[in-house]
């Protein structure tokens, strides 16, 4: 249905979930506990687990799709709605990835600003971000998994750091358990889905995994992980924070940080957020792929020319994203889109995959 | 001696008119004398040729021509050569005598009586020019010079081996390569004296005519590594290689990066070891050097004298090296990224210790630092560039005169003077030279970066270093090996040295013919107690 991928572009199994786990780790996680919390309160971890496994089930079926049509999302869309359709839905997706990026990489000059540098032009920084973005980007996908690794596994220490605050944390806070409707904690767990976002590059990357099916374990285990993950860092916010404060905290998991001592290092989020920078790469690394590649599969230009568009699109936007609320009204219309992309869009194209293939069968 | 040489071809010519004549004469069948008009058209060409190499050889004055006559039948033979390149031993001691004593009338007789390997009876003009060039001596007889023969008596200036200076080790052999490509394949070959061990000879280069050796074990190393070497050996367009570095920069993937993409070693012993993994060997004739590859970057941070301790502290040693790295990298960025953005970042008494030290400086940070670390690159620039013995006392006048002098007249503090001197002490542990330039090279760059925008420069250019390393490929295979792709079995020799027993395979990177070195179960076999 599409051209091969030749086997030594192709990534083990094992790196798939790495490329996956670190698209769902980006900038929610140092704020995601004062949004989840909104609705139910400090029963929201029950909200985490809730959307993890609703995350599991959509993950699945994004198997099923690929499976289905043996290829990526772009030859599904094709294969179900035809090429003009199809086509028109994978161009929703570029416009969906630059939106990731520029979400990401607004958010992280915004925390920058807030806490390091308050007179940092984003100009600077963004440029510079981009560039080393297209600098992943032009080296093949591996680089791109290779950035997801090592953005994982070099700032893997600042797990440590969440140790400290468990000291100071009062865990009665949490009680009494079931304190909230269900209505309440559906509404936490869907704010929750908006922060595991980033699990629907797997229906990009799918035509470059070895052998698709081994990577099913792997991809699942890093699920898991990540849901254990923004489980036990809400609990230990909810812990930490009194409920009041942390409606108050927008940026929870830094300010959480400031309680931690080290014989040479007196304020430890200066260290995360100089790390943070590493985490948000492979996410804007992958979005700038995912979406030259889309660009590249649908109007067949190539995918160097694509990266550079792109990546001059999201600098033009980030300078138009100046402000607070022009940023949080732009985050919140990516993340409804990648609402819908994920528990509307992925089932109806399953369901639609099914339909078609028993059509034809007949 | 010019003179000698024309009359020789114009006697040549002379003879072939007449031959023509003759032949004019005797019309034979057609089919021959088509032939025949053929062979004197190539006659033509090769009389035009050798005249043309006799006129450039001529030229230079270490040309030479003698006659000598043979006592017995009275006839004239004649040497031509080229005097420097010749050993004149072999001349006087095993060439002359024979000839000059023994009766020989055609030139294939002369194979029998010269006690000379290398002799070789030929009629191709083309040739000659080569032959003198790489040290051959021509004979022709005076009577017939359609015929003549060859030699060797190449005389060669090497040193004799010595110790490895750049890869020194306390304990192990003791032998470094030379510069002449047979003493360093021999080096290696009675390394490893199995029929397998393959050397593939080439010859690089318009000019130098440089002799490359590729050197693998078959059925071990990958062909498609093989290929790419010599497909790469073959691209060469390069008209001159003096040295094996030359090949370095020549064959490796990316030409644009700072970061060596092949290991050069000149030990004989880690050559035969590499070799032993699976890799690729190349030796260049003039250079003391032998080239690795494929290569990743934590062997470069492997000394070959980690195998001749025990692993314990051969992985202690190896983990120091890699913090020696590390540490000479972002240290000198850290002091200036803290005490230009993040002075909160430190512990106050920290800071008092800092801001103290700093209280007299006029300049702001990243020019004190930039000072010193220009300082210590002078130094050792110069250290490079000096004799040895003069360089010591020039490292001993800048580091303690100028160090102290500096601290003293207010110029920068002595905190960063101390960080400077460990970070250079700390880049001299890697222990391959070419790579300890590379880490000399990368502080300046995080220095920029933490001048910018502090410790979040520092994780931005510690990306770019990492993306590059990503892109980067040895022999087309990934740099990165094993840290990316991960795998964990070729960990037991990249950051740690495991025991020779869990080293029974070799490196999955390599793609090996035979993955096995040796049975795991017999080297891991234990004895139970009181047995």
């Amino acid at each position: 249905m599409q051209q091969s991928i030749p086997e030594s572009l192709k990534i083990s199994p094992f790196m798939a979930a790495f490329v996956v786990v670190s698209m769902q780790i980006g900038i929610g996680v140092l704020g995601f506990q004062r949004i989840i919390s909104k609705d139910a309160g400090y029963d929201a971890w029950m909200s985490v687990i809730g959307a993890g496994l609703a995350v599991h089930i959509i993950v699945w079926m994004m198997y099923k799709i690929c499976e289905g049509v043996d290829g990526d999302v772009m030859a599904a869309n094709i294969f179900v709605f035809g090429k003009t359709i199809g086509n028109s839905i994978n161009t929703l997706f570029i416009i969906y990835f630059t939106m990731t990026c520029l979400t990401l990489l607004s958010g992280l000059i915004e925390v920058i600003r807030t806490w390091m540098f308050l007179s940092m032009h984003p100009i600077f920084f963004a440029s510079v971000y981009l560039l080393l973005g297209i600098y992943i980007v032009n080296g093949g996908f591996r680089t791109v998994v290779g950035i997801s690794l090592f953005g994982i596994v070099v700032p893997a220490y600042l797990l440590f750091s969440f140790l400290a605050p468990i000291r100071y944390g009062d865990f009665t806070n949490l009680l009494p358990i079931f304190d909230h409707t269900p209505v309440q904690m559906l509404k936490g767990a869907y704010n929750m889905t908006l922060t595991y976002l980033g699990y629907g590059v797997l229906l990009f990357i799918y035509p470059f995994i070895k052998k698709p099916k081994e990577s099913k374990k792997w991809v699942h285990i890093g699920l898991t992980a990540t849901m254990i993950f923004y489980t036990l860092l809400a609990v230990i916010t909810f812990a930490y924070f009194p409920i009041s404060l942390l409606q108050k905290s927008i940026w929870a998991t830094l300010e959480m940080w400031k309680i931690v001592k080290l014989p040479f290092i007196e304020r430890f989020e200066y260290l995360g957020l100089a790390n943070w920078a590493l985490i948000i790469l492979p996410n804007v690394a992958i979005s700038l792929w995912v979406a030259s590649r889309v660009a590249k599969r649908v109007y067949h230009i190539s995918q160097r020319k694509a990266v550079l568009f792109i990546a001059a699109v999201v600098l033009i936007c980030v300078l138009m994203l100046d402000s607070r609320e022009r940023i949080n009204i732009f985050h919140d219309l990516q993340a409804k889109a990648g609402f819908i992309l994920a528990f509307i869009y992925t089932p109806f194209l399953y369901i639609l995959l099914l339909i078609k293939k028993k059509v034809n069968a007949k | 001696m010019v003179r000698d040489m024309s009359i020789f071809f114009r006697r040549r010519r002379r003879q072939k008119e007449q031959d023509d004549k003759e032949q004019k004469k005797q019309p034979s069948s057609k089919g021959n004398a088509e032939k025949d008009k053929d062979k004197n058209k190539d006659d033509e060409k090769a009389n035009k040729h050798a005249e043309e190499w006799e006129k450039e050889l001529s030229k230079s004055t270490d040309y030479q021509k003698k006659d000598y006559i043979n006592r017995k039948t009275g006839k004239k033979f004649i040497f031509t050569f080229i005097p420097t390149l010749v050993e004149e031993k072999v001349l006087d001691n095993n060439a002359l005598p024979p000839l000059l004593e023994e009766e020989f009338l055609k030139i294939i007789d002369v194979k029998k009586l010269l006690p000379i390997a290398d002799v070789e009876v030929s009629s191709d003009t083309k040739k000659i020019a080569q032959k003198l060039l790489d040290g051959y001596v021509l004979l022709t007889l005076e009577e017939d010079t359609r015929e003549f023969a060859f030699f060797s008596a190449k005389k060669t200036v090497v040193r004799s081996v010595t110790s490895p200076e750049i890869e020194f080790s306390v304990i192990g052999p003791k032998e470094a390569f030379v510069e002449s490509i047979g003493d360093n394949l021999n080096m290696v070959r009675t390394r490893l004296p199995v029929k397998e061990l393959i050397i593939e000879e080439y010859t690089v280069g318009k000019l130098s005519r440089t002799k490359v050796a590729v050197i693998y074990i078959d059925g071990i190393t990958n062909k498609e590594i093989i290929n790419t070497v010599k497909q790469r050996i073959d691209d060469i367009v390069k008209d001159e290689i003096a040295d094996s570095s030359y090949f370095t920069q020549l064959i490796a993937d990316n030409g644009n990066s700072p970061f060596p993409q092949l290991l050069d070693s000149e030990r004989p012993d880690r050559v035969a070891s590499s070799l032993a993994e699976g890799k690729v060997a190349i030796i260049v004739d003039g250079s003391p050097h032998a080239l690795i590859g494929p290569t990743s970057l934590t062997e470069f941070f492997n000394a070959f004298e980690d195998y001749f301790l025990n692993w314990i502290l051969a992985t202690f040693i190896r983990m120091i090296r890699l913090f020696a790295v590390v540490f000479s990298i972002m240290i000198t960025p850290l002091y200036v990224a803290v005490v230009t953005h993040h002075y909160e970042l430190i512990p106050k008494d920290l800071l008092v210790t800092l801001v103290a030290s700093r209280r007299v400086v006029p300049f702001p940070p990243v020019l004190e630092a930039l000072f010193l670390e220009v300082t210590i690159e002078l130094l050792r620039e110069a250290g490079a560039r000096l004799p040895t013995k003069v360089g010591q006392t020039i490292g001993i006048v800048g580091g303690i005169v100028i160090g102290t002098a500096s601290v003293e007249a207010g110029l920068t503090s002595n905190v960063l003077l101390i960080f400077i001197a460990l970070s250079a002490l700390a880049s001299f542990t890697t222990p391959v030279y070419q790579m300890s330039n590379t880490i000399r090279l990368l502080r300046f760059p995080f220095l920029f970066m933490a001048e910018i925008w502090g410790i979040l420069g520092m994780t931005i250019a510690f990306s770019f270093l990492i993306a590059h390393l990503l892109r980067l490929t040895s022999l087309g295979l990934p740099y990165m090996e094993p840290v990316f792709p991960l795998r964990l079995h070729d960990f037991k020799d990249a950051l740690f040295r495991l025991p020779f027993s869990s080293q029974s395979k070799r490196p999955t990177f390599l793609r090996t013919g035979d993955s096995s070195r040796f049975s795991k179960d017999k080297a891991k076999k234990k004895k139970d107690i009181d047995e």
